[in-house]
């Protein structure tokens, strides 16, 4: 059996997002909000406590009218894989809890609700703000928990949670691939909630280490940057931008710097 | 031998010692380590057997595809459906918040009576039977007085079988006042009537077309079919098509053109007539289309050349005339080149004189019936309805005039002015005695919304269909809530700019939650209540069984694929009288067509213009924003309960603003309190505000947070058509 | 500096000293007067015995509450009955996922109308069958909602029997009472009978040790960056 495991290609799964694409609609982060049982409250405008695994920011150029320019930059858990790839990533560096921890065999970095006690320390670790607190219990309108899904556990008050690449998509893809007796599962049947609502096609998912899969190629493009890469912390996210302002808000550049 | 104190420790001490070797320690240590990971208050979902269904959404015109995801009885997500012509797999933020809606707390659970003042909030439940009787017994009564014109029906659209219900019923029983609520469908209508000769609606085959000029319209927020019109600037994308964005405001979808050009606000017809101008003058026109196909083209020529010349053109519009000379020719020069308008998502009518002009210039191109332009197909034919019986009230009422003047006098070509309904109730010069508001919100999203407040004082008995306790819904007298449109059959016509006709069919996927009942069953209900002769045009069973037949061969394929589309194409005809496009449709004074809107307002109290804009996270439709679309509303646009607008800094600067400071926005039909966000990307001079806020009704998610932009914008009357052609009103900001 | 307060508290505190060591004196006095107490040791014994027992006997007893299943099932006699043994009734469904216990229509299939003389048989048919009321079967092996067990990693792709970790409940003719913790919620099975956590067979205990273990075992992945083992995001959710 060890043998078959060993079998298994790793798997390193990313998402390439192309900003020109973007049209900054909120799809995502709903589509998002709606598969993984993310609560909401009443004042949901202070965004510093607003459960969004998935945020969208809007960037701007900084220039007066008429040069002024915008984008829309999606933001879901970067699941870094550390420096050299090997899955020390900020958060994971940091738990005391062994609440996050990073698969070596998908480059996910989980989050195990029962197992955090709510310390923070991943929150203050993260250079990208992809997690989030619960300082309350969530609570649904009355009849609303109906449409709350069994696929993902609904969190407590005390304890951090952030986005999974939607991984029990990735746990019933390989149910099925199994029941069917294959062992590997085809690029679009694990693909997460946000890529498959995007109106514009705009976010691409897949294995970086697959050159079948979409986001091979994509992520090789000449526009394609991630978040902070001079932290070293090796997210799986990349974006493509065509413009140059937009390439340069993806990390902090001084004035007069080079790209 | 004594019991002593020594003894009691020493059974302490055992005690503790067989305490730490028996399980209660370690034991209750995890125990409680794992009560505390699952407070019993945090819900577990069920698990159960996931299924998908395939339906059709109906929370905005767009008529997209769902497949419903759910386990066991429950439906636990929605996605879009794959394969849909119109969405293909791609949702929009609104069809992903369904299910808050169908399980939410602002649903209708059964049929109210008001029992209070109106408005109150003080409901008796009453039974169906009831209900139905009453608006039976109200009816019955104004027929036999002659006053069966005197009944209206306000619907969300009148596309769709349950609408054309309604419709047939007012035509039976005697009344001509069936209105659906404004938009620029009602000016495309008009148009295509005008200038191609026939009822028609505009379709845009512009996933093909090349370079598409939008006039003010948010190809990515919402103009069209929301989802339909992302998916094309996608592909616009990857083919090489260019888009050019000509608004007062940086929106998403200037932002995303190749290229923005910002103008002064309601100037876009004398743009296009500038650039119509400068493609007949470098004759960059299409000579074979317009000299074989159009007709007026001189008379039109004549006009543009005079009035319209760049100079003029720049002096009107604020743009240099180098650019709009520039525009035109890449606009000429491309192969398949369109133009559009409709500001934002189109909720505003706009002045039929700037879409003629814009439909000009897709006559100059000749870019009309064929591959990557625009078409015009005939009303949906999908539907196989058996003839009514009028009888003599019927045949009687339905010819008086209708509320909202459409149809008569000088806006004979019009289908719908819903826009003046308001004004007309309130002054007077029509009498409504019974309003049916199907699936739509008018005091809320219509125009100056204290003019409808007045109107809907002086209708005696107001009858809400809403399934959700909206504005409307509040101050009606009775409330007969339809099912939601996951708990309903219902056919979905896609009636927004399609290059061809889509019909989706929506499907019960849970069964119905409340005491809920399907408008189309009651309308039938209420018309067997009121028996013959206004029964006998009603002989279904049930609406399930009405649908089934009017729907006929198609019903099936509609059941089992969730959608049906026409596959031919329609064929290139003008209907008008010389057989050819109308660049003038029929109006004898061009100018008086092609007039400027101005403002509402006086510019000396007023220096500001406010302009209302659209976004994707805001729905301003019939439906009210769920939870999850509210929570994606950046804190730029609304913080708390405070709405923000967007100024330009050095606007914000000469009036002593910052941001994040109050003040008081004051336009001619009201005042807010707001906020000031710096924005570059406006013009100076502008206040712009988000559609869809400052909702007084449902629930705590979404009541009280921000201003209705449409207490403070009124209507202007477009003297060609009385089409509303407001695009902003005169504003000013005042310290707080 | 010293006010004549503190002298006097110094005093006084000096004079308890004192007294304080005469007591004591006194005490052991006493004691070897008396001798050893014979009580201390039978108070220390009592004392333990007492607490081994509440721990180990009605500790448990308290900690668990016993619950019938609504329907005395006989699994061995509807073993013998179909020809794909377990997964004849505990099926998987199309989309892999795993069905669990069956729901009343698959037993309806053959339970239309009693068969036998069982009266267990006749509660089933008559108070759910008839009625088109689901059972509330009482699952032993239900792990918290935390946990995604995927049954078909393990018994499709794997090959693992049942038995290894539901036990022979296939032979059983009657369905055990089911003990609930109080506390938790979780089924005993859990946890296992054993209070002292004694694991005889693999069945036994199904915490998250023991599936760590048995993954440690069996695969040999060390794919988690934290612990050196299987994944977090392999079983939980």
């Amino acid at each position: 059996m060890k043998e078959e495991q060993s079998k298994e290609k790793v798997k390193k799964f990313g998402m390439v997002i192309d900003l020109d694409k973007c049209t900054g609609c909120g799809a995502c982060m709903v589509a998002c909000m709606a598969e993984n049982n993310v609560p909401f409250k009443e004042d949901e405008s202070k965004k510093l406590d607003s459960i969004t695994w998935l945020r969208i920011y809007k960037l701007t150029n900084g220039k007066p009218f008429p040069d002024a320019d915008i984008c829309y930059l999606p933001r879901p858990c970067q699941h870094c894989g550390g420096k050299g790839e090997h899955g020390h990533s900020p958060c994971v560096s940091v738990c005391p809890a062994t609440a996050t921890d990073y698969s070596k065999e998908t480059g996910i970095v989980s989050q195990i609700y029962t197992r955090c006690f709510g310390c923070r320390y991943c929150m203050a670790a993260c250079p990208y703000h992809a997690r989030y607190f619960n300082w309350w219990d969530p609570v649904w309108p009355d009849g609303m928990e109906k449409y709350l899904s069994p696929n993902v556990s609904v969190r407590m008050r005390g304890i951090v949670e952030k986005c999974s690449f939607c991984f029990h998509r990735y746990q019933l893809a390989k149910d099925k691939a199994y029941f069917e007796g294959r062992r590997e599962i085809e690029e679009n049947e694990y693909q997460t909630a946000c890529t498959q609502a995007c109106p514009a096609g705009a976010i691409a998912f897949g294995d970086l280490n697959n050159p079948k899969h979409a986001v091979y190629e994509l992520k090789k493009s000449s526009n394609a940057f991630r978040l902070l890469e001079r932290l070293q912390t090796n997210p799986k996210v990349y974006y493509i931008s065509g413009r140059e302002w937009v390439r340069r808000a993806g990390d902090n550049y001084l004035k007069d710097e080079k790209k | 031998m004594k019991i002593d104190r020594r003894c009691f420790l020493s059974l302490g001490i055992g005690g503790a010692a067989g305490l730490a070797l028996s399980p209660i320690p370690w034991k209750l240590a995890d125990d409680s380590a794992i009560w505390t990971q699952m407070w019993p208050w945090t819900p577990v979902p069920a698990d159960g057997e996931t299924t998908y269904v395939k339906s059709a959404c109906t929370l905005c015109p767009g008529g997209c595809g769902i497949s419903v995801r759910k386990v066991d009885n429950r439906a636990v997500k929605i996605e879009g459906m794959e394969g849909h012509p119109v969405n293909d797999g791609g949702i929009c933020l609104l069809g992903l918040s369904g299910l808050q809606l169908l399980y939410g707390p602002t649903r209708v659970k059964t049929p109210l009576k008001r029992a209070g003042e109106r408005g109150e909030g003080k409901w008796v439940k009453i039974t169906w039977e009831e209900a139905i009787s009453e608006v039976a017994k109200k009816l019955g009564d104004l027929r036999e007085n002659g006053e069966s014109s005197s009944v209206a029906c306000i619907s969300g659209t009148d596309k769709g079988s349950v609408p054309t219900l309604f419709k047939r019923f007012l035509s039976v029983y005697g009344s001509p006042n069936f209105m659906r609520m404004p938009s620029v469908l009602d000016s495309y209508e008009l148009a295509l009537s005008l200038s191609f000769g026939f009822a028609a609606q505009q379709g845009f085959d512009l996933e093909k077309a090349d370079f598409i000029l939008s006039f003010g319209s948010g190809i990515i927020e919402g103009w069209g079919s929301p989802v339909r019109m992302i998916r094309a600037k996608s592909s616009w994308r990857e083919s090489g098509g260019k888009t050019v964005q000509v608004e007062p405001r940086l929106s998403n979808t200037a932002a995303k053109s190749d290229k923005w050009i910002p103008i002064n606000p309601g100037t876009e017809y004398a743009l296009a007539l500038g650039l119509a101008g400068v493609i007949i003058t470098k004759s960059l026109y299409r000579n074979d289309f317009v000299k074989g196909s159009t007709s007026g083209f001189d008379k039109f020529a004549g006009l543009v050349l005079s009035a319209y010349t760049p100079d003029a053109a720049e002096k009107i519009t604020g743009i240099k005339k180098e650019t709009i000379e520039a525009l035109a020719v890449d606009f000429a020069r491309a192969a398949k080149p369109v133009a559009i308008c409709g500001r934002g998502q189109g909720r505003a009518q706009g002045s039929l004189g700037e879409l003629m002009a814009v439909q000009a210039l897709n006559a100059l191109v000749g870019n009309i019936n064929k591959e990557g332009g625009i078409f015009a197909f005939p009303n949906p034919g999908y539907m196989a309805w058996p003839d009514y019986i009028a009888d003599d009230i019927a045949a009687e009422g339905i010819k008086k005039e209708r509320a909202d003047g459409a149809g008569s006098g000088n806006f004979g070509y019009a289908k719908n002015l819903t826009n003046r309904f308001a004004e007309t109730v309130k002054s007077g010069k029509a009498a409504v005695n019974v309003l049916f508001v199907l699936e739509s919100n008018p005091l809320y999203s219509l125009s100056d919304t204290n003019t409808v407040k007045e109107a809907f004082k002086k209708i005696p008995f107001i009858v809400s269909f809403s399934s959700f306790m909206d504005e409307t819904a509040i101050n009606s007298d009775l409330i007969l809530p339809n099912h939601v449109y996951l708990e309903r059959y219902e056919d979905v016509y896609v009636a927004t700019g399609l290059s061809k006709p889509v019909v989706s069919l929506s499907k019960p996927v849970v069964s119905p939650q409340f005491n809920t009942k399907h408008a189309g069953d009651v309308v039938l209900l209420i018309a067997k209540e009121m028996g013959s002769p206004v029964a006998d045009s009603f002989p279904w069973k049930s609406y399930s069984a009405c649908l089934e037949e009017i729907l006929g061969g198609k019903w099936d394929k509609l059941v089992r694929e969730g959608f049906w589309t026409d596959g031919a194409s329609s064929t290139p005809v003008f209907k008008t009288s010389s057989g050819k496009f109308e660049f003038a449709g029929g109006f004898i004074d061009l100018a008086a067509l092609f007039a400027p809107v101005n403002a509402e307002g006086d510019p000396k109290a007023y220096p500001l213009l406010l302009i209302p804009y659209d976004s994707m996270r805001i729905a301003s439709g019939y439906i009210g924003d769920p939870p999850f679309a509210v929570k994606t509303v950046e804190d730029t646009v609304l913080k708390g309960k405070d709405a923000l607008v967007e100024v330009n800094p050095a606007t914000a600067r000469a009036g002593g603003f910052s941001e994040g400071s109050y003040a008081i926005l004051k336009t001619p039909k009201g005042s807010a309190k707001v906020k000031v966000h710096l924005f570059d990307g406006i013009m100076p001079g502008l206040v712009a505000m988000p559609r869809g806020l400052g909702h007084t009704a449902y629930d705590n998610y979404l009541a009280g947070k921000g201003i209705n932009v449409n207490e403070l914008i009124g209507t202007v009357e477009d003297p060609a058509s009385g089409l509303d052609a407001a695009w902003g009103i005169r504003a000013n900001l005042i310290k707080a | 500096m010293s006010t004549p307060d503190d002298k006097t508290k110094g005093v006084s505190a000096d004079t308890g000293g004192e007294d304080a060591i005469a007591s004591f004196k006194g005490v052991d006095e006493k004691e070897q007067g008396e001798g050893p107490g014979g009580f201390v040791i039978l108070f220390f014994i009592i004392g333990f015995v007492a607490s081994l027992i509440i721990g180990w006997v009605v500790f448990p007893k308290l900690l668990y509450s016993q619950k019938r299943q609504p329907v005395d099932f006989n699994h061995a006699l509807h073993v013998e009955t179909v020809d794909n043994g377990c997964e004849s009734c505990h099926i998987f469904r199309e989309d892999g996922s795993y069905a669990g216990v069956p729901k009343l229509a698959q037993c309806a299939d053959c339970h239309q109308e009693v068969q036998g003389e069982s009266p267990e048989e006749k509660i089933f048919v008559e108070e759910y069958v008839a009625k088109e009321k689901e059972v509330p079967w009482l699952v032993y092996s239900k792990q918290p909602d935390c946990v995604f067990f995927s049954h078909s990693v393990h018994v499709k792709l794997a090959g693992m029997d049942c038995v290894t970790c539901h036990g022979p409940i296939g032979e059983s003719t009657s369905l055990k009472p089911y003990e609930e913790n109080r506390l938790t919620g979780y089924s005993r099975d859990i946890w296992g009978k054993s209070m002292a956590g004694i694991k005889k067979n693999s069945w036994d205990r199904m915490k998250m040790d023991d599936c760590a273990e048995c993954h440690e075992k069996e695969t040999g992945r060390k794919s988690s960056v934290q612990t050196d083992k299987d994944a977090c995001f392999v079983c939980h959710k």
